[in-house]
């Protein structure tokens, strides 16, 4: 095995008494695409944001690409390669759709070729119809999409994305997934937090579940999906005989 | 709102048909002083705007950096007979100081608390210069040298500074700077999630303004030959910023300028005429109330919506 782009090594998180994320601990591969799942209030978003740069984890490391990132801030960790996407979308309203991108292609490690990176950013998102379209008309469709664009556009090499298919038709969701399969494909290493768990069957290597702010599970998604213990974090426990 | 480049013939034409007026009319002091006055408003309009407008932080403290780069000038013009226009670099260097002193801790805070934050920074900054009297001369003010430039010296140095505030803040628009500014001023967070370091950008358009305000006040203490701290540390000139941006349309390119344009003279005539006096801060309250209600993109916005129809 390749040594891991990210390593989650042991992080706790607790805001006040409440142990938000306990140790865990965990791999991602380059080139992997790796589902976090669990049930809400699992700990998953506090765990992406210890990784994104958006909180400091109490304990424990995060180390990518051989370097501690935990504490750094976020846009220090876009310039290294690390960006993510917003679980509710956050465009900058007033811009085009087309300048949202270039924001993203001019403040990222990409900054050097911005104008060819926003144009094929817009074709590979398929947002190139709606370029010149105020972020604030767009459907959420469109929104999530552009979520992952203006990432994109850092040129991230881990890419953390959240609940990018919440909220999505069968149609818009099966178009979000080839394009994060074809982000993969391109050499982005892809950390996926979803609640949609055939969005998370149909494109994930490995799976990690959380509960209670404790790993439970991890493998791929076909084992997760049959674990004891997960199938009680979901459903709760088999009723007393 | 689309980023394009601004048509550029109809300025230049405008600042050519500006620059004729004292060759035209030598004999009109009060006007070419009117002129002056008013193209040191729209410098310190367009100024405020970077960071008020483009960044959308409003500061409600720019009368320190005004203030301060004043007494620069003043003080190296009168105690050790610098040239007045060899102090301007100064001064705006100064005011950039000032700038980056306020900014470092200022920026820290959101929204609201900013702003607030910036009003205590501009009257402890007045406070202080009132209490320093040795430098400033306090409630006294200070007298400077009386062999001033020409009035038509001024009103060409004053447009000059216009057309140049006017330039920075349509290149800041148009780079990467601006694109910065904007994206941090809708989503703060979002432009930190895709690598845009808002406190170095803020920073920038702060210092850059400062730069272009400490050089208008350089030019309006050797104008007046006379400097005090109420006058060039005053709120009412760091609420006549704020003003000016809202009534012309804060983050456009020429929203400060028409604001400028309009406040400084109806200003003026306020002042001057002491039946008048009075209702110079009705006038302006009024003008203000009217704008948040029914444009708040300002005259500039209320100009773009007639324009469409």
């Amino acid at each position: 095995m390749t040594s891991p782009l990210l390593r989650i090594d042991r992080v706790t998180r607790r805001f006040g008494g409440l142990v938000a994320v306990h140790e865990v601990s965990l791999d991602v591969s380059p080139g992997e695409i790796v589902g976090l799942v669990g049930p809400n209030g699992a700990g998953k978003t506090t765990l992406f944001r210890c990784v994104v740069g958006a909180l400091r984890p109490t304990a424990g490391a995060v180390i990518f690409d051989g370097r501690r990132i935990d504490g750094r801030s976020q846009h220090a960790l876009v310039r290294l390669g690390v960006c993510h996407t917003h679980q509710i979308p956050a465009p900058f309203a007033d811009l085009s759709v087309r300048d949202n991108v270039r924001v993203g292609a001019s403040f990222g490690r990409m900054a050097s070729t911005a104008r060819a990176t926003v144009s094929s950013v817009l074709a590979q998102t398929g947002l190139d119809q709606l370029a010149e379209t105020p972020a604030r008309n767009l459907s959420i469709g469109s929104l999530k999409l552009l979520e992952v664009g203006r990432a994109l556009a850092t040129g991230p090499r881990l890419l953390c994305l959240d609940e990018v298919g919440g909220g999505l038709t069968p149609v818009e969701l099966e178009r979000m997934l080839t394009l994060v399969r074809e982000i993969r494909d391109a050499g982005v290493t892809v950390l996926y937090i979803e609640h949609n768990m055939r969005a998370i069957r149909a494109i994930c290597d490995r799976v990690v579940v959380l509960d209670f702010g404790e790993k439970i599970a991890e493998g791929t998604p076909d084992e997760v999906a049959n674990d004891q213990r997960v199938i009680e974090a979901y459903l709760g426990e088999p009723a007393a005989r | 709102m689309r980023l394009r480049q601004p048509s550029v013939w109809a300025p230049i034409a405008l600042v050519v048909v500006l620059a004729m007026f004292p060759a035209a009319f030598p004999d009109e002091l009060n006007y070419l002083g009117l002129g002056f006055l008013t193209f040191i408003f729209v410098t310190l309009a367009v100024a405020w705007n970077m960071v008020g407008g483009y960044a959308g932080q409003v500061s409600f403290g720019y009368a320190a950096f005004f203030g301060t780069a004043a007494y620069v000038t003043a003080i190296l013009w009168s105690r050790y007979e610098w040239e007045p226009v060899l102090t301007l670099p100064l001064a705006g260097l100064a005011a950039v100081a000032v700038s980056l002193i306020v900014g470092l801790p200022c920026f820290r805070l959101l929204g609201p608390y900013f702003s607030i934050a910036t009003i205590g920074v501009g009257e402890a900054a007045r406070v202080l210069a009132l209490n320093l009297d040795q430098l400033t001369g306090g409630a006294s003010g200070l007298n400077l040298p009386l062999s001033v430039p020409s009035k038509p010296w001024f009103y060409w140095s004053g447009l000059a500074l216009a057309v140049v505030a006017v330039s920075v803040s349509a290149w800041m628009r148009a780079s990467r700077v601006g694109l910065g500014l904007f994206a941090l001023r809708m989503d703060q967070d979002a432009a930190e999630s895709v690598g845009v370091n808002s406190t170095v950008y803020k920073n920038i358009a702060h210092s850059s303004s400062a730069f272009l305000v400490g050089i208008a006040a350089g030019l309006y203490v050797v104008y007046f030959s006379y400097g005090h701290p109420n006058q060039v540390f005053g709120f009412d000139l760091s609420i006549g910023m704020v003003l000016m941006g809202v009534i012309g349309g804060v983050g456009t390119l020429w929203g400060p300028v028409l604001g400028a344009a309009i406040y400084y003279p109806i200003r003026q005539l306020l002042l001057s005429q002491s039946n008048l006096v009075a209702f110079n801060l009705l006038v302006y309250g009024g003008l203000l109330i009217a704008i948040i209600l029914f444009e708040p993109g300002g005259l500039l916005g209320l100009i773009r919506r007639v324009a469409r129809r």
